[in-house]
């Protein structure tokens, strides 16, 4: 039963919609740009986008106090894709008759619904909060219909009056070698940033929010950039710490304009984080719901690793580039993380992404993503057990791209396959393949 | 629009001729053009319409869909107007100005800080932005004036610079404690037609062709094209005009 659940896990992942805080077009209204100076192809950010999120969502021309700012200016933004979207998943179970089948849905719908406010609070003072309606209807029929603050977070920029110290509290996104809250795919998101091996009992994945504190800096230019996060481990049992079940995210990137036509600019960085997980609680029992751990009892934390690093070359051009991303990432959950683990997991994995902005109407993107377990922490399973491969292709035309709105036209196809052993119901290669043809607009 | 511009131009040359000493209005049209690079300007084209359309337009006119929101309105390159120059009055500014005024943004505009996009795509931009006015095709860019060293900023320079700044009729325009509030502003209008209200410089260091003391200089010497803002070049000696930097300083609000 356990290996048919950790099954459906994995299969699961075929549908893994990215987490999307995407575009903010209430800041093109402020600052009366397109939202093209932002965004190399939206909603992925370019250079310009990235320093002015690292300045904290300032333009720094003494034009950012919200006292400044005309009283009809509501910084509220919202962003939806409505469309079709085409699923399969080989090697579902069905009872009757009894063996697996091939599922095959066809919805009209929407992806979901962001609800975004961001500006300025101060002079040098930031904030963000993106509220995700719980609508059972979302992702095309198949999200969760609990919402949620996506984002939550203050900032406190240029303390001490350099560049190189901001504070960012609340619930942010760490800091990604590619973002996946303003990735350019709509039907996959990065499983890397949230693969556990298997019988992992960790719940931090980088790829989700993380409530908690950044300190992160940067060169006037962003030509280095630093940030470390400590936060919560989300859905974590809370430890008897001053952090509980703490987890510490760091990363250091650079990038170099090289001035020519044929390679103008490389980024690349290292990353890695280490947490903290409970590994036992004091129980209480409940009438009702059975024998509870109890939260800020937890103890005897045991560490999990992930590290890596990532490379960018920019072609052609930096403003309109062919844009070729790979990042490598592994990661190692000590023994008594995973249940019924005889050793420490470890897993590698990593993608390769090319992204294609001929001009800022069309975009052609691709990703081949691979991840491996290298070392198992069950004896009862192989090795492989839950190793994935996806690979999606889309492109996407934005329609309207002004100082108001953003609309786009997206087509898009991505397939994950996974490996399932010695579970004869659920077969050995489920396959996930899902087709988008929607609208994905943000005013 | 443009043919009222005669007459909207009208009030702001008239302040400018009856308050403020006569400007250097002649720059250098002797001065032989420098061809523009066609294959620069091709590659700056994509960037302009990727950053700068929005405001500075199509046609580079300062007519892009953001322009009826902004307030002052965006440059209109095919003038060859262009307001923060190292030349004297009148005369096209050189490729280094056209990069400062980019790379740094002007303050207290909409006008951001590209910098970060770098020196390969900016200077393209700015080869694409002179194919917008023949300007550039029938003269090429003032000679930048020279800029001496900076006296000490001292009591006795602060001094002398009040009565520059008495003499020169400064308090008309930027009001008696140069909170830009003078007597004449009412009637200070652009070469468009747009009212200009003078800089303020109680409130703040960052002014628009920069905040240094030797972009200070320099506006004094060059004035503000397209603006009432007059050179003083021919009625200034270097020594004043620092010491008119040097007075502005006293007008600051210390926060």
């Amino acid at each position: 039963m356990k290996l048919r659940v950790l099954a459906i896990a994995a299969a699961a992942l075929s549908v893994l919609v990215p987490s999307r805080a995407g575009a903010i077009p209430a800041f093109a209204r402020k600052y009366n740009v397109a939202c093209s100076s932002c965004h190399e192809a939206w909603p992925k950010l370019n250079d310009f986008g990235q320093l002015f999120r690292d300045n904290g969502y300032r333009m720094n021309r003494e034009k950012d106090n919200p006292a400044e700012q005309n009283g009809s200016y509501w910084p509220i933004a919202f962003r939806t894709t409505v469309g079709y979207q085409f699923a399969q998943q080989e090697g579902v179970p069905v009872d009757q008759p009894p063996g697996e089948t091939t599922t095959k849905t066809g919805t009209f719908g929407f992806a979901g619904l962001d609800i975004l406010t961001a500006g300025t609070l101060g002079e040098q003072i930031s904030f963000l909060v993106v509220y995700t309606p719980g609508l059972g209807s979302a992702g095309f029929g198949t999200a969760p219909a609990d919402g949620d603050l996506e984002s939550a977070f203050i900032g406190f920029h240029r303390l001490l009056g350099t560049p190189f110290l901001n504070l960012r509290v609340g619930k942010h996104a760490p800091d990604l070698p590619v973002d996946e809250h303003r990735i350019l795919s709509l039907t996959q998101g990065y499983n890397i940033y949230h693969f556990h091996p298997q019988g992992s009992t960790v719940t931090f994945e980088p790829g989700e929010n993380q409530a908690g504190v950044e300190l992160y800096g940067h060169s006037e230019l962003d030509a280095i950039r630093y940030s470390v996060t400590l936060a919560t481990e989300n859905a974590a049992i809370l430890s008897n710490n001053w952090v509980s079940s703490p987890v510490v995210w760091g990363r250091v990137s650079g990038k170099l304009l090289l001035n020519n036509g044929f390679l103008p600019e490389i980024k690349g960085g290292v990353f890695g984080a280490v947490g903290w997980h409970p590994t036992q609680a004091l129980t209480t029992t409940d009438p009702s719901l059975g024998t509870m751990p109890v939260n800020g009892t937890a103890y005897n934390n045991q560490t999990y690793e992930k590290y890596g690093a990532d490379l960018h070359l920019l072609f052609l051009s930096n403003v309109n580039p062919l844009d070729i991303t790979g990042v490598f990432m592994g990661g190692s959950e000590n023994q008594a993380l995973i249940t019924d683990g005889v050793r420490s997991a470890q897993w590698i994995g990593g993608f390769v992404e090319v992204n294609y902005t001929p001009n800022f109407n069309w975009v052609f993107y691709g990703r081949w993503e691979r991840i491996t377990t290298t070392q198992s922490g069950i004896d009862t399973l192989p090795k492989n057990e839950g190793d994935l491969t996806a690979l999606t292709l889309g492109v996407r035309y934005t329609l309207e791209f002004s100082n108001r709105a953003d609309v786009a036209l997206v087509l898009e196809g991505s397939q994950v396959t996974s490996t399932v052993n010695g579970d004869s119901v659920y077969g050995t290669k489920p396959k996930g393949t899902t087709v988008l043809a929607g609208v994905d607009f943000a005013f | 629009m443009r043919s009222f511009r005669p007459l909207l131009v009208l009030p702001g040359a008239l302040a400018a001729l009856t308050l403020l000493p006569a400007a250097d209005q002649g720059g250098d049209a002797d001065r032989p053009p420098v061809p523009i690079d066609q294959g620069l300007a091709a590659r700056g084209k994509p960037i302009y319409e990727r950053f700068c359309i929005s405001c500075h337009g199509p046609e580079g006119d300062g007519l892009g869909y953001s322009a009826q929101w902004l307030d002052p309105m965006p440059r209109d390159f095919t003038s060859g107007i262009f307001k923060c120059r190292s030349t004297p009055s009148g005369a096209l500014p050189t490729d280094a100005d056209l990069l400062r005024t980019i790379e740094t943004g002007i303050y207290h505009t909409y006008m951001p800080p590209w910098a970060v996009l770098g020196d390969y795509n900016l200077r393209a931009v700015i080869e694409y932005i002179k194919t917008f006015s023949p300007k550039w095709k029938d003269e090429g860019p003032g000679q930048p004036i020279t800029i001496p060293p900076a006296p000490p900023d001292d009591e006795a320079s602060r001094k002398r610079g009040q009565v520059v700044w008495n003499n020169m009729q400064c308090a008309k325009c930027h009001g008696p404690e140069g909170k830009g509030n003078g007597a004449s502003v009412p009637t200070l209008m652009d070469d468009w037609g747009h009212h200009i209200t003078p800089f303020d410089f109680t409130t703040s260091d960052a002014r628009k062709c920069g905040n240094t003391d030797t972009d200070l200089y320099r506006t004094f010497m060059t004035g503000v094209n397209g603006t009432p803002m007059p050179s003083f070049a021919d009625s200034l000696k270097p020594a004043e005009a620092w010491d008119l930097v040097h007075f502005l300083h006293t007008l600051r609000k210390k926060d």
